[in-house]
């Protein structure tokens, strides 16, 4: 029961991240590779806080949610007017120089040695990790429906000009560059709440954790479920993550040397199902069936 | 100080080759190879098994190391990318196209050579003294066979016709296709010659220390900073900013004793030269940017 949680909310967690990375990218064009180093700084600005700091859980949240949402926008000030590559691999520097940071600080991550005594955000007995997971699931909702409405509003119009044409967008008068920051800021300090709540699902932390894995996996699920969709990384999470952890991992019966190799096996699954959707269905499972275009 | 300079010489070779590769991609066919980290590692596991299984002396497995490598690069082009190009797969999405066959790969070499790492053997290694600095005759070796390499190359695209051939089809396509180049051939030799330098710098980067299934995807991300660094798509530009890549990692580690910082170091200077690139006028960027291929190409 306790491995069901957890790997529930470990899957909660991908479509929450999956969302947010959908509003990022498929709805503004914004080539978010770092995802994993919000979610870092988050996750370890909460346990660093609650833990060395003593801080009441709800205030570290709050303030963690805050400090990514900074380190966002001081991150977006300085790429967010370059080109999608030069985004892109700043952004993965930017996760890269957190791990790294992790491993180094250990006054105060505890570097590879880990950060111990995370507690639950609502702490019900043995039940801890069920309410915690109900959280996550109302956040990721939140994300959810938020992406949903954002389909319907006049400010969803605007980022998808910024998207599609961002020369056009400003010739327009819309101050483009201070809407993209303030919107990738917001959305990145999101990953940073959803990592703070990680944190607490998994107790204990590890620089290992902070490894750009976590990046390519939410990248994954979105492409493969539909990165201009609403529901895409729902889609793509259930047939990437959750189709290994909940259901071939518990149930399916290997042999030993095979689990062994499951996780092996399971990332070429996963390299394999991706380069074959971007080959025949660029846009993703629930994106149809035309042609990428080129941005 | 000197001793930094000798050791980020040496650490830096294998870097310089491999970014070359990489540059070379990008100048042709325009996009982020991520799948080119596989090439690197095929190399070094080539070496490994000539080496080690087979018992081939380490530079006897250089030649297959070669020639395995650039068919390998040619195949991911022939069976992955340039299926991708004709469906018009957009810049993004190559790179996360990239990934995905890295992640397959990857594992793929995980799932066949085990999680152990392996060590290539140099027979007939003697240390040497260069300058105070301690340093292994297969170091000065690899050296030696680095620059020759990189000079090599170099020359193939500067100074003869197929490379001529090479940089008119990168600068200008349309050009080039009426003055009767054949698009398809150039590419695979392109992907060829970048296969055959990303293995020679995945055995290398082996010989230096152990090889593991990480080997090559560790170097991608400094591969495409020095890429960018240099001016995506010029050769020369690549060989400069890796060598002051090697130099800095090597000053910052002997400064602050741990690698570590020297990354975090690298990354936070690659963030403000992007910076930098950008607040400066388009001319002097296309005059930085040897080749003509401007990363301002790029923008939404």
């Amino acid at each position: 029961m306790a491995y069901t949680i957890f790997a529930a909310s470990s899957m909660v967690v991908y479509i929450a991240l999956g969302t947010l990375l959908h509003l990022q990218f498929g709805r503004t064009g914004m080539v978010n590779f770092g995802v994993v180093g919000f979610v870092g700084i988050g996750m370890y600005g909460f346990g660093i806080l609650v833990s060395r700091y003593e801080l009441p859980v709800v205030v570290a949240l709050v303030l963690a949610t805050l400090i990514t949402t900074l380190l966002a926008a001081i991150l977006g000030w300085l790429i967010l007017d370059l080109d999608g590559e030069a985004v892109l691999v700043a952004t993965l520097a930017f996760a890269t120089i957190v791990y790294y940071l992790t491993v180094t600080q250990k006054d105060l991550t505890g570097g590879v040695a880990g950060l111990g005594g995370i507690p639950y955000p609502i702490d019900v007995g043995l039940d801890s990790a069920l309410a915690l997971l109900v959280i996550l699931i109302f956040v990721a909702l939140l994300f959810l429906g938020y992406a949903h409405r954002l389909g319907r509003v006049p400010y969803g119009r605007l980022l998808a000009s910024i998207k599609d044409n961002e020369p056009l967008a400003r010739s327009l008068g819309k101050s483009t560059f201070r809407e993209k920051l303030i919107f990738f800021s917001i959305t990145s300090g999101m990953m940073g709440l959803v990592g703070a709540l990680y944190a607490s699902t998994n107790q204990f932390l590890v620089p290992r954790m902070l490894a750009a894995g976590l990046t390519f996996t939410v990248w994954i699920a979105l492409t493969l479920g539909g990165r201009a969709k609403v529901l895409g990384a729902v889609v793509g999470v259930l047939i990437s993550v959750a189709l290994f952890d909940l259901v071939i991992e518990p149930f399916l019966p290997v042999p030993r040397w095979v689990g062994a190799l499951m996780p092996d096996l399971q990332l070429m699954f996963y390299g394999l199902i991706l380069v074959t959707v971007i080959l025949f269905r660029p846009l993703g499972l629930l994106g149809g069936r035309q042609k990428a275009q080129r941005s | 100080m000197i001793d930094a300079i000798v050791i980020g010489l040496i650490e830096s070779a294998p870097i310089i080759l491999a970014a070359v590769g990489f540059t070379l991609i990008y100048y042709l066919s325009g996009f982020i190879n991520i799948a080119y980290a596989e090439t690197l590692t095929v190399g070094a596991y080539v070496a490994v098994v000539f080496n080690t299984m087979l018992g081939w002396s380490f530079y006897a497995s250089l030649f297959p190391v070669a020639l395995l490598s650039g068919l390998f690069s040619v195949l991911t082009y022939l069976l992955v990318f340039r299926p991708a190009i004709n469906r018009g797969v957009g810049p993004v999405e190559m790179i996360v196209l990239g990934v995905g066959l890295s992640f397959l790969l990857r594992h793929a070499v995980r799932v066949g050579f085990g999680v152990e790492s392996y060590q290539i053997d140099l027979a007939g290694t003697s240390y040497l003294s260069v300058l105070g600095t301690g340093i292994t005759s297969s170091q000065i070796v690899s050296l030696a066979l680095v620059a020759m390499v990189a000079v090599g190359l170099y020359l193939l695209i500067y100074r003869t016709n197929q490379g001529g051939r090479i940089r008119a089809l990168a600068s200008n396509e349309p050009l080039a296709l009426v003055s009767g180049i054949d698009p398809r051939k150039v590419a695979v030799l392109v992907w060829f010659l970048a296969g055959i330098v990303g293995g020679l710098a995945g055995a290398f980067t082996a010989s230096f220390s152990f090889v593991d299934y990480e080997v090559g995807w560790d170097m991608i991300l400094i591969l495409i900073m020095i890429a960018i660094i240099g001016g995506i798509g010029s050769v020369r530009g690549a060989i400069i900013a890796g060598l002051a890549v090697g130099l800095v990692t090597a000053v910052v580690t002997l400064q602050t004793g741990s690698p570590i910082y020297a990354q975090v170091a690298l990354l936070a200077l690659f963030i403000l030269t992007l910076r930098l690139k950008k607040t400066l006028p388009l001319k002097k960027i296309l005059r930085l940017n040897l080749s003509g291929r401007s990363i301002l190409k790029w923008g939404s």
